[in-house]
């Protein structure tokens, strides 16, 4: 039977006295598995001026050589565990994520903790990491679908915006990077204060403490910088870029605009707009009318990114260089109405319980479960928010929808790149 | 129902009169079902001409059939906050859909409608070319789609492994609705299919509805006997591919063992020597969960001593003999010969004198604790259920773990030197043209 104490869907937190939040989800029914993940206000707006993908850089490293383990007895380690570490970096935080078998948790998440609390920064290591960054850098730039998104983020953010950046920094600020600065940045950011500790376990809160305490102490005393509160700004008109890119087979395309951050009251009805726009469903405006009725495209959706200081849409379709300008032409369409005209009610019924239905389908392992409880730590949502959320989407009318998309989804604010063989 | 980590779970499995195999694997605290139907068609099926019909098939059985008219397909799943979708692969196609327990009616209604009566008109299959027109479009913006391309083109010269399920760009611009619905008719029904069900259901009522819905299906379904058996390479295949991008590649392929050969254990063995994990035994999704290696061979003597950015060893066992590849990406400044030379050492070094003690060990233990958290879900549980239900009997799972548990020095030493013996490699490099770099190199 499901209860408060077991339901993965009802959160538990606490904030320690060092400013540590850690977050208790209960493990899915069934699951023999584990998920448990540090986040740190550590992205790439923290990087210093200069020192452009330094975050990403510290967080690339942080499954490397940490504790009283090398890289390779780490790696070891953890396979012999059967567990695996991710790492994921943001403009605004960087997360450090193990998960396993549940008869593992506590091997397995002393490595997290030796990973964020004692990373050792080894020279070679961080020469490989550079010389990995250095490669991601040339695929962003000669990608078509990575050079459209860096583009449109360009043009939609001004500079020194962190949303405006991938993060990878630049060729020579990267060569710039040395080992004293990434022990610097770790332990600036590496923090107990505004971090959090997400654990999805059939463990109570109680034993989830202890394990914390014990694990989890000795955090870098010194206080990090804190949140820069940025604006999102909108770009100031509508904007369209060409990249040509000679030899490529398929033209990408994007299209976006600045957008607000979670925790805006909006947000329901502009997560609802995306949705309908392109979102997750095969039924979306964008796969139906680009790819479905017209075999434009085999990709088109849209994507809704809703951050702490703020946020952006995109909508992108990939489509032979001959079919972008009537594609191009289709999304337009499509952007202006999500902006301007009512959702008919049998399609926002449609997009709104198939919204919901997709809860118990997140529930289906500990890591699917756990994203849930990252994304409540992280932004602050309630203990019960997923169980909110039902009620919360079937509130949201098509009028406060159009009220919400039409300032966001405003062409005349948005840019359209194209990049691709004959852009 | 009882379900042990690591084990391949309970289920019910019986064949209907019409050849439909049945696995069911009930839960009761799954709060999801998943419902899959694997062919034995893939792109082995095929022929010059008709390159592609596989994966073209698949994307039509979301276009309309009797009772789910174009979209309904995607708008019945939807609509209940399903997920739902397909993939093509040389040896087998499968389409799947994961909903609320509640609602497992819906797929199970879909994949009897369209396992025999899928419409295929000449309308939808003409709009449906640009469509996969433009997916392989998107694929060739990628060095490492035209690489694998090759590498399979040069490996094969009889085998229908020499081209990519996507198919060739010329059969996709010429072959007819007539032809694509030739095709489904030929290969697509009960004889020719295994039907999963996973997750949260109740098995004596689901026994029922599957008995009746699929059951009144008739009999049809070639099981495909591919005849060409590709002879022995009598020499090495090579190729150099130049292409847009800044992406350096070298791939080499080793004709390796079918996934019965009694070869294949020792094979996965030496594969995640090289690359680090067989995608076979792992916990993530569908083939695994991929990534970075640090302890395999080929990361410690290609990556760490930067000779490559990136490094990995694929072997997917198939069910006629396929390739056992190594791509690696050339880090800045290292020549591909002198990448293709590294390579070569280490394989050459695993056959002279195979894995240590230690590592075999490791090797061990990677695949058992790989294993453990492979069921989790009623996705991967239907996925996996499939997957080696496509293979063999019940317990060919089981035994083909306990085979690779059990590979010793020698015996991974033996298949090191059959594998990679002088003279039978296929090799591609990929040197890049540059361009559109804006990154302040």
């Amino acid at each position: 039977m499901t209860t408060e104490r077991n339901d993965p869907l009802v959160f538990a937190r606490e904030t320690r006295a060092d400013g540590l939040t850690i977050l208790r989800q209960p493990a899915p029914p069934g699951s023999a598995g584990f998920a448990a993940t540090y986040v740190a206000p550590a992205g790439w707006a923290f990087d210093p001026a200069g020192r452009e993908g330094l975050s990403v850089m510290t967080s690339l490293l942080a499954p490397s050589a940490a504790g009283r383990r090398g890289r390779v007895a780490l790696a070891r380690e953890l396979d012999r565990l059967g567990g695996s570490i991710e790492r994921h970096c943001a403009p605004e935080s960087a997360e450090v994520a193990v998960s396993g078998p549940a008869s593992e948790l506590e091997p397995l998440l002393g490595l997290l903790a030796d990973v964020v609390l004692r990373p050792r920064f080894e020279a070679d290591d961080l020469e490989r990491v550079r010389r990995q960054i250095f490669e991601r850098q040339l695929r962003e730039s000669t990608q078509p679908g990575h050079r459209a998104e860096r583009e449109l983020l360009r043009a939609v953010f001004p500079k020194g915006h962190p949303y405006r950046a991938s993060g990878l920094g630049e060729r020579r600020t990267v060569a710039r990077i040395r080992r004293k600065d990434i022990e610097t940045f770790h332990e600036a950011t590496a923090a107990s204060d505004g971090g959090f500790l997400v654990l999805t376990t059939s463990r109570s809160l109680r034993e989830v403490q202890r394990l914390a305490d014990r694990l989890f102490s000795g955090f870098p005393t010194e206080h990090p910088v804190g949140f820069p509160r940025t604006e999102a700004l909108r770009a100031p008109v509508r904007g369209a870029r060409t990249v040509p890119m000679a030899g490529r087979t398929q033209t990408e395309i994007r299209l976006g605009g600045a957008a607000p951050p979670r925790s805006d009251p909006r947000f329901p009805s502009l997560f609802l707009a995306n949705e309908v726009l392109g979102g997750r469903s095969m039924l979306n405006r964008l796969f139906q009318h680009v790819r479905e009725r017209r075999g434009l495209a085999y990709h088109a959706s849209s994507d809704l990114e809703a951050m702490r200081w703020g946020g952006y849409w995109t909508a992108q379709a990939g489509t032979g260089p001959e079919r972008a300008a009537e594609v191009v032409r289709l999304m337009t369409v499509e952007v202006r109405e999500i902006g301007t005209v009512p959702i008919p009610s049998a399609e926002l019924d449609r997009t709104r319980e198939s919204s919901i239905g997709e809860i118990p389908l997140s529930l289906e392992t500990a890591a699917d479960a756990h994203e849930l409880a990252v994304d409540a730590a992280y932004h602050g949502l309630s203990d019960h928010y997923w169980k909110e959320w039902p009620p919360l989407l079937r509130a949201t009318t098509a009028a406060a929808i159009r009220e919400a998309a039409g300032p966001v989804y405003d062409l005349a604010h948005s840019t359209t790149v194209v990049a691709g063989p004959n852009a | 129902m009882v379900r042990t980590a690591g084990r391949t779970p309970s289920a019910k499995r019986f064949r209907l009169a019409n050849g439909l195999q049945v696995v069911l694997a009930a839960r009761a605290d799954s709060p999801t079902t998943s419902v899959w139907v694997w062919y034995r068609v893939g792109s082995k099926n095929e022929w010059p001409g008709v390159t592609g019909a596989s994966h073209w098939v698949e994307h039509m059985l979301f276009q309309g059939s009797p009772k789910f008219a174009k979209g309904a397909i995607d708008r019945a799943i939807v609509e209940v906050g399903g997920t739902l979708n397909a993939f093509t692969d040389t040896d087998f196609t499968a389409y799947f859909s994961t909903v609320p327990k509640e609602q497992l009616s819906i797929p199970l209604a879909i994949e009897a409608d369209r396992m025999t009566r899928a419409l295929l008109t000449d309308r939808e299959v003409e709009r449906e070319r640009t469509v996969i027109h433009s997916e392989r479009e998107g694929d060739e913006n990628w060095p490492e789609f035209r690489v694998d391309e090759e590498l399979y083109q040069l490996g094969f010269r009889h085998h229908p492994y020499r081209w990519e399920p996507l198919g060739r760009k010329e059969d996709i611009r010429a072959l007819t609705p007539e032809a694509l619905r030739k095709y489904y008719r030929h290969f697509y029904g009960p004889k020719n299919a295994v039907l999963v069900v996973s997750g949260g259901f109740d098995s004596p009522e689901v026994e029922r509805t599957v008995r009746s819905s699929f059951g009144r299906l008739p009999a049809v379904g070639a099981d495909p006997h591919v005849r060409e058996v590709e002879p022995e390479p009598n020499g090495e295949r090579r190729s150099t591919l130049r292409g847009p991008g800044t992406t350096p590649l070298v791939a080499i392929g080793w004709r390796s063992p079918a996934i019965h050969d009694a070869e294949t254990p020792a094979a996965i063995v030496l594969d995640v020597l090289l690359g680090g994990e067989t995608r076979l035994f792992s916990s993530g999704a569908s083939w695994g969960r991929g990534g970075e290696h640090p302890s395999s061979r080929l990361y410690r003597a290609l990556v760490d001593p930067a000779l490559a950015v990136r490094a990995a060893s694929e072997y997917r066992p198939r069910v006629h003999p396929s390739l056992f590849t190594i791509t690696a990406q050339a880090a800045p400044g290292v020549g591909l010969d002198r990448l293709e030379s590294a390579i070569r050492t280490q394989v050459e070094r695993l056959a002279k004198t195979g894995p240590t003690r230690e590592e075999l060990f490791e090797v061990r233990t990677k695949v058992r604790r790989g294993a453990e958290l492979a069921y989790e879900g009623a996705s991967r549980t239907g996925f996996r259920l499939g997957y080696f239900s496509m293979l063999g009997p019940v317990a060919f799972e089981s035994a083909l773990l306990r085979r690779i548990l059990a590979v010793d020095r020698s015996a991974a030493r033996r298949e090191a030197v059959r594998l990679f013996r002088p003279g039978r490699a296929v090799v591609v490099h990929y040197e890049p043209t540059g361009g559109n770099d804006d990154h302040g190199a």
